[in-house]
């Protein structure tokens, strides 16, 4: 995939040390479960792999996978891009509190999204109930196709909204003037400068969502659709823990095809402008579309939140058996989930960071390899990976084995390409002319990266942080494996509830778990300032 | 450690002294008062009697510990004891809780997931595996702990509390309560009669076409169907199975409480799910229109049980061991029925709500539990039918 040559500086040939180590580290660290997976693969019979492998139903439930990641990552594009264009370029009313309200939708856990919207829309649920004085007996079939690819485009395009915004918030707006002055309309400037600009982070979050869709355990089997996911939780189930994983390493290898198709299609030519960092100034006046525009941030935040906290409060009213202290509220749930997440997110950032910086800034087959690398773990499904973590954990790392460390590891692992992705597309539209401008200047290699680089990439850094954060506050089954014991957080406590069937209760935590994101996204939002002048 | 125990042993016996018949509604060690019901009825007077877990509170009535043995009469506990539970915090977390809370000098690490996720946790933990006891929901995942040789036999004190038929012929495992399989119907679409006993005549009820539903990702479902295999053979299943699924069997929901809901609904006329299921819909809406019948000596109707192994890696087999012990004392038997809506194990103590006793129930015989453990050749014909 990296046959091409380097396209930026004299890379390849001169790698910088340090960095190299850093970022093979890395890699390394994150393949590590892979190990576990191969060995507990092996232990199915060279004849049965065979036979699983090709057995009809495989091959179906891989088209029907394919199916659902080809339309959701599309439809996230489509919804994506635009609402970043409107929070970031645009006087959208409102501006921070739907950069929040749609973001959003990420940490509501895919089970619960898919859950509340079958009790909702399902052919007798809430909505039918509704209409029913009207004489609507039934509703179209929300089960299936349908309803696994709305919800899973609903909880996951905020991955190419978080993405695309910050690549927006770096934007030189000077080149669109430019070219508004050489003629361009404005639907010529978007397509001529915007989209090549925003183009590298764009592919980030729809890479982040493919996968995503690919390697989903709960909507699918939810919404009752074969997906190749669904193959993976019935083995499990039944305690094939070993067909679980070699379908597991099946999903990596799709994951590795998915890859590589986007490093072909991927903007890998850096583009920065010469005077970085310039003004964000310009702001496109929305006119009569405003009212339009407010319309769809509402409609399309309004369906992913409301939904299942409208479903979940309905469980509440109903009401149900009491059930004491165990699923009373407390506090350090909370706490645990902002505590943990905060922690993933500060170490993805800085693990991430000497990975994308040489994939963006040194581009070779072995940097391209380490940043593909860190994709692995996001697209092996939660549990496993979080059982290929109990075995590194009990084997060779018994002292953290069911401690916060070893559970942020797992976080990091899971997660580490949603910073590594942001940040590359960041560190591709710096211009390398600033920071050799202040090695002229007499500053050291790092001193000219912390003060010229580092404030360019911060909306990427950010905006990364923000989505390992975010799906980190919502991540249950390798939190459900790996915590210590007793340690609650708000995602496990919902998982508490709905496991024994007290839906009901899983409404306050669920609300306390988006408040709890909201006020988070606030702060780094707030922090946002801190970028271009 | 005497003063403790002399002294546990009075909390418990105030229980004693005020007389069984009172404790009923009152509070328990937890002081959690919310929503019990007439806390001072049953004449016990205001006091704190401890005895009864839990807040004493029951949607069926109140009632008295009856039979067993009690927590007083068991050895003490003391050490640290990790616990893997299948079964989930709101069902059993108060016992957990209350067993710690009797023994100054025992601390329990509780370690809450699905069973089946926790037997694959040890199974890859290994010897690392810092599991004492799991507490598992039925006695598929406890076989599968022995099928892997990481379970040690238990004392036959302790299997001797249980009939034979609910604990495992080696000793590995043991029953602690039970749950009915049963077919929930909605009593404004059907009654009683409706429902054959007889499982394989379900394919030819026409009541019930388009209208029941299973979760056939349910390891409950999975081991009536492994029952069904067991009993009848692979290809009679495979027919039953295509002759529901002909019938428009609905197979899509995710667990039994939901399937009991529907029921309740009217979404579905009848279903397949374990006894406490229903009970539980009732004890949220007394007046939902959803009864339980029983098929009759088939794999419709056989009675499974959940329980506790002692693992290969616990630090202390016998403080282990003797905190499975107290799982079947009278008092955790009675939280059982009272707070879970199972069937108690130990022979004395009843089940509550509008179920029959243990003894009524007509499960097929020449079926042992241990069979139920093969769940893979289930999986596979539930795949091959096109429901998984």
């Amino acid at each position: 995939m990296a046959t091409d040559t380097p396209t930026i500086d004299d890379a390849g040939d001169s790698l910088p040390l340090p960095t190299t180590i850093a970022s093979g580290a890395v890699a390394a660290a994150v393949l590590l479960p892979l190990v576990w997976l191969v060995r507990t693969a092996l232990d199915v019979g060279l004849s049965e792999a065979i036979a699983i492998s090709t057995r009809p139903s495989t091959v179906q439930v891989f088209v029907n996978s394919a199916a659902l990641v080809v339309v959701v990552t599309v439809a996230s594009v489509l919804i994506g891009v635009p609402l970043a264009y409107l929070t970031v370029r645009t006087d959208l009313p409102f501006r921070r509190g739907f950069t929040i309200a749609v973001s959003l939708p990420l940490v509501v856990p895919s089970y619960v999204g898919a859950f509340a919207f079958v009790s909702a829309f399902g052919p007798q649920g809430a909505f039918q109930r509704l209409l029913a004085p009207l004489g609507v007996e039934r509703l179209p079939e929300i089960y299936g196709f349908p309803g696994a690819a709305l919800v899973v485009t609903l909880y996951t395009y905020p991955y190419v909204f978080i993405t695309t915004r910050a690549a927006l918030k770096s934007l030189d707006t000077t080149l669109i003037d430019a070219a508004r002055t050489l003629e361009h309309s404005r639907w010529e400037a978007f397509r001529r400068v915007t989209i090549p600009q925003i183009k590298p982070a764009v592919g980030a979050g729809a890479l982040l969502v493919a996968l995503y869709a690919l390697s989903d355990f709960g909507t699918p089997a939810i919404m009752q659709f074969d997906a190749f996911t669904r193959v993976i939780y019935v083995e499990f189930t039944s305690f094939g823990r070993d067909v679980a994983s070699l379908l597991s390493l099946q999903l990596v290898a799709v994951t590795l095809l998915i890859l590589g198709l986007e490093s072909h299609v991927r903007g890998n030519e850096p583009l920065y402008a010469g005077r970085q960092g310039g003004r964000t100034s310009g702001v496109v006046p929305l006119g009569r579309w405003k009212y339009v525009a407010v319309a769809a941030c509402l409609a399309i935040s309004g369906l992913a939140l409301i939904v299942p906290v409208g479903i979940l409060l309905t469980w509440l009213a109903q009401g149900g058996a009491e059930v004491g202290s165990a699923l009373a509220f407390r506090p350090a749930y909370a706490v645990n989930s902002i505590g943990v997440s905060a922690g993933a997110a500060l170490v993805a950032t800085v693990a991430g960071l000497p990975v994308a910086y040489l994939a963006a800034k040194h581009r070779s087959r072995l940097t391209d390899a380490f940043e593909r690398a860190t994709y692995v773990g996001y697209a092996v499904p939660g549990v496993v990976l979080g059982l290929a973590l109990v075995y590194l954990g009990t084997s060779y790392a018994q002292p953290i084995y069911q401690t916060v460390y070893l559970l942020i590891a797992a976080y990091v692992v899971r997660f580490l390409p949603q910073a590594v992705g942001s940040m590359r597309a960041s560190f591709l539209r710096v211009n390398p002319a600033l920071p050799e401008a202040a090695r002229t200047l007499g500053r050291s290699s790092f001193g000219a990266f912390r003060a010229v680089t580092l404030p360019l990439i911060a909306p990427g850094l950010l905006g990364g942080a923000a989505l390992v954060f975010l799906t980190t506050m919502k991540e249950l089954p390798a939190t459900l494996l790996l915590r210590p014991s007793g340690f609650k957080t708000l995602v496990t406590h919902i998982w508490t509830a709905t496991a024994s069937g007290y839906y009901g209760h899983a409404a306050v935590p669920a609300l306390i778990l988006v408040g709890v994101s909201a006020l988070s996204m606030l702060v780094i939002l707030s922090q946002e300032g801190y970028d271009v002048k | 450690m005497k003063d403790h125990r002399s002294s546990r042993r009075r909390i418990l016996q105030i229980g004693g002294a005020a007389g069984l018949a009172s404790i009923a509604g009152c509070n328990g060690l937890l002081g959690d008062s919310s929503g019990g019901s007439g806390g001072n009825g049953g004449g016990g007077g205001g006091e704190n009697v401890v005895g009864q877990i839990g807040s004493g509170r029951s949607p069926f009535g109140e009632r008295d510990i009856s039979g067993g043995v009690s927590m007083t009469e068991m050895p003490d506990l003391s050490g640290e004891l990790t616990l893997y539970s299948g079964r989930g915090e709101p069902l059993v977390g108060q016992l957990i809780t209350f067993i710690e809370d009797l023994y100054p000098d025992l601390t329990i690490r509780p370690r809450y997931n699905s069973a089946s996720e926790l037997v694959n946790q040890i199974e890859t933990e290994g010897d690392g595996s810092p599991a004492d006891v799991f507490f598992s929901v039925n006695a598929g995942s406890l076989g599968a702990l022995k099928d892997r040789g990481r379970t040690v036999e238990l004392p036959t004190e302790v299997l001797d509390m249980v009939p034979d038929q609910f604990h495992d012929p080696d000793g590995m495992w043991i029953g602690t309560s039970g749950r009915a399989r049963t077919i929930p119907y909605n009593t404004n679409e059907l009654s009683d009669a409706d429902v054959p006993d007889d499982i394989f005549a379900f394919p030819e009820t026409e009541a019930f076409r388009d209208a029941i539903g299973c979760a056939p990702t349910y390891s409950s479902f999975q081991a009536f169907v492994t029952a069904m295999r067991a009993l009848n053979g692979d290809a009679e299943t495979r027919q039953w199975l295509n002759g529901m699924l002909d019938l428009g069997l609905q197979h899509s929901y995710a667990d039994e409480f939901l399937v009991s809901q529907a029921v309740a609904d009217g979404e579905l006329r009848a279903g397949f799910a374990n006894h406490y299921y229903i009970q539980r819909v009732l004890a949220g809406r007394p007046e939902a229109p959803i009864a339980t019948a029983f098929t009759e000596g088939d794999a419709g109707a056989i009675f499974n049980v959940a329980g506790a192994c002692v693992l290969d890696t616990a630090e202390d087999d016998t403080l282990a061991s003797n905190f499975v012990r107290h799982l079947l004392s009278a008092e955790a038997q009675d939280y059982f029925a009272r707070e879970t809506f199972e069937y108690p194990l130990v022979p004395g103590v009843e089940p509550i709500g509008r179920l029959p006793t243990i003894d009524e129930l007509n499960p097929p015989e020449n079926l042992d539990l241990t069979q139920l453990s093969d769940l893979e050749g289930t999986v596979d014909l539930l795949r091959d039918v096109g429901m998984l």
